[in-house]
């Protein structure tokens, strides 16, 4: 009569931790949100693709026209990286914020994964894992169309698939804190107006925020986007300087510093 | 066989199980052991510290107006809500550590549906296998062979959605079956279902009972612990009014017979005659009398000239004992 763990260790024993746990249990939390996304998958590239893609065109190549180059290259090629960044932390957020909101208030669906073997740890290891996966998933395909564009200037920018697991994780988390925290679906909006929105503004996509107000700099150097978008036009125009260390390491931590808070606020939210 | 251990020597139990730590507790029969169980939602209390065991194979039934408690208590044993107070050991496993253990070998049918609206019928069963470590194939197979049982085969390939609420229910419980789970948690598994879609179920879950699974079931519907129930206890406020067999219940708290009356045609005690009622309940207007014959009861209120609709004389059943221990309907 027993469950037949074929080729699996025995029943994991359960350490009442804050960190998320990447185990084979996270795995099949993975393995339900790509069943579900390869229904919609067109749809789903679409909506997260076209926004930027038009940006790029329009901004690029109809605007740039009128712009004098930036550092140098066109104002395509120099926005191109930018919202390549932006693609990543848009479909992230979006898809953790709405589709997380509906898994805790609206379908149970953590709820019956819960009934199963499976702890909060590894369902917030594998939200995070399917959110890296998008991430790494739209960042490629929009590095891929600036390639064709051929707005890419060094082999470096195959480096920016493996950087964009950051992103993943870095806008995956608060997206999904904030839904445990809504009662309401649309208050998820607040969230983006108010943080998703000025980061896309403002963290040097368009234009570069050294020649900001020292305020608004410095404000700026603590948004995680401000970083995502120097690493990725840095590895996509080749031009590799030391602080770009400086801004990898800042992601790591972030990355790092979130994730058991978003344990401790899906643990509050899922275990009364 | 050892004999069974009953909730005095769970003392017994714990020792025996920190000799044995980790194996499960094959010298009882007892599956599940609570002791002075307590649920606590801030400050409320919804579980007062109660106590039962559930013996292996048996259907053991929690019966409880809204409120009661039955929910927090199937969420502590099947570990999705902490435990406040006491002891609760199931499958020999102490279920404030050892959870994991435990959640791999029940299954569970929740109160509320909680199927997941993006995957098909047939995905919903074969991920939620893949929880419990099946490898694809093997989850496929059983997946399709609970579909069968709950008589849903042919709608393996539909959205939950596009379910009706009883074929919804089934699937819950094919979902709860996927595990060949040693106990199987219902938390009112027919609520909401029409006359017939209900038979389905009670159908498919006596033939799980014969063939030795362990039920527990928490229900509203006292036909269907009457017809299930090896054992059940009676709730309310968070504390357990009455236990006993169903119809063992039946008999000690309510007697024979209940004559139901409209209470403003009773108007003065000196109407009821004493002798042949041993008690007396009035819920909403309407007055009970339990009795011991029906008949004599009736002769005695020829002068009333009752009419149909004005009284019911019927055996007793479930009901009538909650009413008794709450003075509440068990519906409520
Ligand atoms: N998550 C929760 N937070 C706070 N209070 C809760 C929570 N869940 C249940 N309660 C309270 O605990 C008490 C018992 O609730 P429970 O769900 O166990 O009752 P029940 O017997 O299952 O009732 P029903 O027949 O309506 O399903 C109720 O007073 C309820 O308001
Ligand atoms: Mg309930």
């Amino acid at each position: 009569m027993d469950v037949t763990l074929k080729g699996k260790a025995a029943p994991f024993s359960p350490p009442r931790g804050f960190f998320p746990r990447f185990d084979w249990r996270a795995r099949r939390v993975w393995e339900r949100d790509l069943v579900a996304w390869l229904k919609i998958y067109k749809t789903s590239l679409l909506l997260n693709f076209g926004e930027p893609f038009m940006n790029l065109v329009a901004l690029g190549f109809g605007l740039g026209t009128y712009v004098a180059s930036l550092e140098n290259v066109s104002f395509a090629a120099y926005i191109a990286p930018g919202l390549l960044a932006s693609t990543a932390m848009l479909g992230v957020s979006y898809d953790m914020a709405f589709s997380g909101f509906a898994k805790l208030h609206r379908d149970g669906v953590y709820d019956s994964i819960l009934t199963g073997p499976v702890e909060v740890e590894s369902i917030v290891g594998g939200e995070i894992l399917w959110e890296i996966s998008r991430s790494i998933l739209y960042g490629s395909t929009f590095l891929t169309v600036i390639f064709l564009l051929g707005l890419i200037q060094s082999p470096l920018a195959l480096l920016v698939s493996p950087l964009m697991v950051l992103p993943g994780i870095i806008f995956a988390a608060p997206a999904l804190v904030v839904a445990t925290l809504a009662r309401v679906e649309d208050q998820l909006f607040y969230y983006f107006t108010l943080a998703i929105t000025p980061m896309f503004m403002f963290s040097g996509i368009f234009f570069p925020v050294e020649n900001l107000p020292p305020l608004a700099r410095n404000l700026i150097w603590f948004t995680p986007l401000y970083h995502v978008v120097r690493l990725s036009r840095g590895l996509v125009l080749g031009r590799i300087t030391p602080d770009l260390w400086t801004s990898l390491c800042w992601l790591l931590v972030v990355a790092v510093l979130q994730l058991p808070v978003l344990v401790y606020f899906m643990k509050r939210k899922l275990l009364s | 066989m050892q004999p069974s251990v009953s909730s005095d020597n769970i003392v017994v139990v714990k020792r025996m199980f920190l000799l044995e730590r980790g194996n499960r507790f094959l010298e009882t029969n007892a599956v599940i052991e609570a002791r002075q169980l307590q649920k606590t939602y801030g400050q409320a209390l919804a579980v007062k510290g109660i106590d039962f065991s559930v013996q292996r194979g048996e259907c053991f039934g929690f019966l409880g107006p809204n409120g009661a408690g039955k929910t927090s208590t199937m969420k502590m044993i099947y570990g999705r809500t902490s435990i406040s107070g006491g002891e609760l050991y199931v499958l020999g496993f102490d279920a404030k550590r050892q959870m994991s253990q435990i959640k791999g070998r029940v299954g569970v049918v929740p109160q509320e549906n909680n199927l997941d609206p993006e995957l098909t019928v047939l995905e919903n069963l074969i991920l939620y296998g893949r929880y419990f470590g099946m490898i694809r194939q093997e989850a496929g197979e059983r997946a399709r062979a609970r579909l069968d049982f709950l008589g849903l085969e042919d709608k393996a390939g539909a959205l939950p959605h596009e379910l009706s609420g009883g074929m919804k229910r089934r699937l819950i419980i094919a979902r709860a079956l996927l595990n060949d789970p040693e106990i199987l948690i219902l938390d009112e598994p027919t609520t909401g279902l029409d006359p017939r879609a209900r038979h389905v179920v009670w159908q498919k879950l006596a033939e799980l009972r014969e063939a030795g699974s362990t039920l527990i079931l928490t229900t509203h519907y006292m036909e269907e612990a009457a017809r299930l129930c090896d054992r059940l206890v009676v709730m309310d406020h968070g504390q357990i009014l009455a236990r006993g067999e169903p119809t063992g219940l039946v008999e000690e708290v309510a007697g024979p017979y209940v004559l139901e009356i409209n209470s403003s045609l009773l108007n003065g005690d000196h109407l009821v005659p004493d002798g042949l009622v041993r008690r007396r309940e009035t819920v909403g207007g309407r007055t009970f009398l339990f009795n011991h014959d029906n008949g004599t009861l009736l002769d005695r209120f020829e002068g009333l000239k009752l009419r149909a609709g004005q009284y019911l004389a019927r055996p007793t059943n479930l009901e009538d004992v909650f009413l008794i221990l709450t003075g509440r309907s068990l519906e409520e």
